[in-house]
């Protein structure tokens, strides 16, 4: 079950797999509230704003790539 | 990126780049720097020069450009000739993550009864990834913030595809751990 959890959260477990984890699940407040919390965390990664290109980097690398 | 810019598509920049052309090289790179350069910071330990990783990126796409092949999407190839640049100052450890998972699982608050909430915040997530080790922020900059598959974060990680789901589970939990551990104070 532990192993399996990402893989139900991207949905990449076959039908049969996934079936499975859902009937754990369903009975297993331990389990559940993990995939909760896991899916929570991955939820607000994704949401980060992309950090940009500090300016002096961008810089430093138009020289590089000419020098 | 510019709305011109985005009429041009990557295989054209890369097809042109390797008939010589300066001016697609340089939409290239603008085009990607910012995605190369996150990458470098989140795989490269924090004192490797990320303007050198991404320098030696870039020539190497530049050298390379004749030999890309159209069906691998632009950046996946640009995020391995990044990690193949971080990999030669510093070679990576090859040692098999041997903690046991429920071992992981219970510090992300498995089996602790529900106790204590975590601080899914910006701030406190963006800390909390910066605290992991570059090997769990590559595969989560690969897999949860490029958007990349399963087969594309192998291809420029050099793992199987069954190592990346291992790891990016594992990099998932850690990050959990670590929101919980920030949130209470650990």
């Amino acid at each position: 079950m532990l192993a399996d959890l990402s893989e139900h959260l991207d949905g990449r477990l076959g039908f049969d797999r996934a079936e499975r984890i859902d009937e754990h699940l369903a009975g297993c407040a331990e389990c559940g509230r993990l995939l909760g919390e896991v899916t929570a965390a991955v939820r607000a990664l994704r949401q980060l704003p992309d950090e940009p290109l500090p300016p002096d980097v961008a810089e430093r690398l138009a020289e590089a790539l000419l020098g | 990126m510019t709305a011109d810019d985005a009429r041009v598509s990557d295989e054209t920049l890369i097809a042109r780049t390797a008939a010589g052309d300066p001016t697609a090289f340089d939409r290239l790179v603008r085009r990607h720097q910012a995605a190369v350069y996150r990458f470098a910071r989140a795989a490269a330990p924090a004192d490797d020069d990320a303007v050198e990783i991404l320098r030696e990126t870039f020539l190497a796409a530049r050298r390379a450009a004749s030999r890309h092949r159209d069906e691998t999407s632009a950046r996946p190839w640009l995020l391995a000739l990044a990690r193949q640049a971080i990999d030669r100052r510093r070679p990576r450890s090859r040692e098999a993550d041997l903690t046991p998972l429920r071992e992981l699982a219970r510090a992300a608050g498995w089996q602790s009864g529900g106790e204590g909430a975590i601080d899914e915040s910006g701030p406190a997530v963006e800390a909390a990834f910066a605290a992991l080790p570059p090997e769990d922020r590559e595969i989560l900059t690969l897999c949860d913030r490029e958007y990349f598959t399963v087969d594309e974060a192998a291809r420029v990680t050099g793992l199987s595809d069954a190592a990346v789901r291992t790891r990016l589970h594992r990099a998932r939990l850690r990050l959990l751990a670590r929101l919980r551990e920030d949130a209470h104070g650990g």
